[in-house]
């Protein structure tokens, strides 16, 4: 660990981290590690919702990715290349769980039409008081179909074409998830700002 | 009477299942408007792609999808098109295939890529990238530009290609130069034959490198050329007389001739592990 | 047009509209609220990209994996660059220098080899590859063969093809460690692996 932080404090550039792994130096798998376990563990985690699982993916996604460092030739973004695993090691377990990973249209949309009805927060204005903390936890609230589309397109900046690759799904049919699911998440949001503003 | 009615029969059914066939394909026609050095790339799977030319600061695709299991995904963003085939659940190489014909101003980038092909690109100026896995990638009439292949096993020809940077990699398919010069040219291939049929320009660096596939490099007699050819394992052959040249000629295993004709303007090198090489003079 | 056509097209738009949308837009203050709101929260999604730290023992995991698997080689003996970085340059930097230029000499020597190739071929075991595919080419083969069942055999003969023109360029190399046209077939024979790999996993990815 100390290695691998001396090696960042002198910037150790991506580059040379990954011609070093590719001859099996380990502080260079390691710095490689500690410059983007972050976005793949939140990538993970947010899709899982769940600390355990996060970390199991996440390890097994940068292990995919040392395995083949052999393979890297630089003509994409090595981020690019180690991301794209990580969400594909993501939805392979969720295909293994059985969990949707794209909805069926008919489930969720007697569920919106209740949630429209709820009284008070349709009067509550989200823009310009998004707290973040309210947002992850309606993130986490998604049902899992929703969640996947939401994370890859607003947080992860993934196109609706890649997607419908990744997923498996039609390009219409990614969009159209993904309306469903900013709609479910600004009534989420509406709803508890509301509880929070009707509190004492 | 007979035979003419079996004629007839056989030509009316061709026309049904041809109509048959049509009716179950989609055309569909984009035009964006872009600037100069506009950006335009088309990701197709399966079926072939033909860029040429437009009159004006115009991108036209054309795209005839053959079934309802691919649709085509477009992308238009200032000066940046991107038109991609996407295919959906129960798609396959028939069912799969879009044919593009794609219309793009001269001085465009141009990123192409089918696995089945064929690619065509003629006519351009602009930096162009091609890949295929089984494609056959036909270039022609191009100049100034940058132009790179990538291929598995599809054959790739290019013909008339001028003052071009030009990297071609193919693992096992053959690869075709006729009259391409510039002031870099590279063709690396692991089983792959190269066939060059040209004058090498008049200053460059031309590199035709293979694993197990034969070299055949065709030019004239007024070529300028300072060539080095080698082959670990194969026979070398050269039609020149050719003048010493002054880089060192390591003693090492294997067949190889080197020195120069004319006034060795542009430097070649010839190299194949295990196969045969062979410069003949036009 | 209605608040209800605006919103049935909505999922389409992604922030570009037509001179009708954005009339309604500008006078249903409903529509313009709902727009503003799906904004907001796409633009707050983004700054969730990478905030959670995982902990210490997902590292700890991957290292043992990485060393049970034999990625992790043995140290070697460190590149000038490499043992530059372990020290504090102020107190050690006239030590650096003289090891550079030995080092230098070294490789003026040697004829310009690559230090890196240097050592991956005189210091380390070279890796045997089979006659065939690797495990791991075997296994990206399968994943080919679950999306695209017709190209398997074509894969799999362009990496027999790649490796054994990297067994026949390492060979190369080990005989002539200093000829350069052997080290360009090496360097060329592994791009030739990379490509096919690149190309394999596109497939198996999509």
């Amino acid at each position: 660990m100390t290695g691998a932080r001396k090696l960042q404090g002198d910037k150790l550039s991506e580059a040379e981290a990954i011609e070093r792994a590719k001859q099996g130096d380990a502080e260079a798998f390691e710095a490689l590690y500690h410059l983007h376990k972050r976005r793949v563990y939140s990538l993970c985690l947010r899709m899982t919702a769940n600390t355990a699982a996060a970390e199991d993916l996440t390890q097994e996604a940068f292990l995919q990715l040392f395995r083949k460092i052999a393979t890297f030739r630089g003509e994409s973004a090595f981020s690019t290349w180690l991301h794209r695993m990580a969400v594909n090691v993501v939805l392979m377990q969720l295909r293994k769980k059985g969990l949707a990973v794209v909805p069926l249209e008919e489930t969720f949309e007697s569920e919106e039409e209740t949630s429209k009805k709820e009284p008070g927060a349709d009067d509550v204005r989200l823009t310009g008081s998004i707290d973040r903390l309210q947002l992850k936890r309606a993130i986490d609230d998604l049902p899992q179909g929703y969640r996947t589309i939401f994370l890859l397109h607003d947080v992860e900046g993934y196109e609706h074409n890649e997607i419908a690759t990744l997923v498996g799904c039609s390009i219409g049919n990614s969009k159209s998830q993904l309306h469903k699911a900013r709609m479910k998440l600004r009534e989420l949001l509406k709803t508890s700002k509301a509880e929070k503003a009707a509190k004492p | 009477m007979s035979r003419s009615l079996r004629t007839v029969s056989v030509a009316v059914l061709s026309v049904v299942v041809l109509a048959a066939v049509a009716s179950s394909q989609v055309r569909k026609e984009f035009h964006y408007q872009v600037h100069r050095r506009a950006s335009v790339s088309i990701f197709n799977e399966y079926g072939p792609i033909s860029v040429k030319p437009a009159s004006g600061h115009q991108v036209i695709v054309v795209a005839i999808l053959h079934s309802d299991k691919v649709e085509v995904d477009q992308n238009h963003g200032g000066n940046r098109v991107a038109v991609s085939s996407h295919l959906l659940a129960g798609a396959d190489p028939e069912s799969g295939r879009v044919d593009y014909e794609v219309w793009v101003p001269v001085n465009a980038s141009v990123v192409l890529h089918s696995a089945t092909g064929p690619i065509h690109a003629e006519k351009l100026h602009g930096d162009i990238i091609l890949e295929g896995n089984t494609a056959d990638v036909d270039v022609r009439d191009l100049s100034d530009g940058h132009v790179h292949v990538k291929t598995l096993k599809g054959p790739v020809t290019l013909t008339n290609v001028s003052e071009g940077h030009v990297e071609i990699t193919s693992v096992s398919g053959d690869v075709a130069l006729n009259s391409v010069n510039g002031p870099f040219v590279q063709v690396n291939s692991t089983t792959g034959n190269i066939r060059y049929d040209g004058d090498f320009g008049e200053s460059g660096e031309y590199s035709l490198m293979t694993h197990t596939g034969n070299i055949d490099a065709t030019t004239p007699s007024y070529a300028s050329i300072d060539v080095y050819a080698h082959s670990e394992q194969g026979k070398v052959e050269n039609d020149f007389l050719l003048e010493p040249s002054h880089t060192s000629f390591a003693a090492r295993a294997g067949s190889a001739f080197a020195g120069t004709v004319g006034k060795a303007a542009s430097s070649v090198k010839l190299l194949s592990f295990s196969g045969r090489i062979h410069l003949k003079k036009r | 047009m209605s608040c209800e056509e605006f919103q049935r097209i909505l999922p389409e738009l992604e922030d570009t509209y037509s001179l009708e949308q954005e009339q309604h837009l500008k006078t249903c203050s409903h529509c313009s609220a709902l727009v503003a709101d799906l904004n907001a929260i796409a633009r707050e999604a983004l700054l969730l990209a990478d905030i959670e730290e995982p902990s210490p023992r997902v590292w700890n995991r991957i290292e043992i994996a990485l060393r049970q698997e034999g990625l992790i080689r043995s140290a070697q003996p460190a590149a000038p660059t490499l043992r530059k970085a372990r020290w504090n340059p102020i107190w050690l930097v006239p030590v650096a220098a003289i090891f550079l230029v030995i080092f230098g000499l070294l490789l003026y020597q040697r004829g310009g080899v690559e230090p890196q190739t240097a050592h991956v071929l005189h210091s380390t075991p070279l890796p045997s590859l089979p006659e065939g595919v690797s495990a791991e080419q075997a296994e990206l083969l399968k994943v080919v063969a679950a999306q695209t069942p017709s190209l398997r055999a074509s894969y799999e003969s362009e990496f027999r093809a790649v490796n054994a023109y990297i067994r026949d360029a390492e060979l190369a190399v080990r005989r002539n460690p200093n000829d350069q046209i052997s080290q360009q077939y090496l360097t060329n024979a592994y791009e030739q692996r990379a490509m096919v790999y690149e190309m394999a996993m596109d497939h198996g990815l999509q």
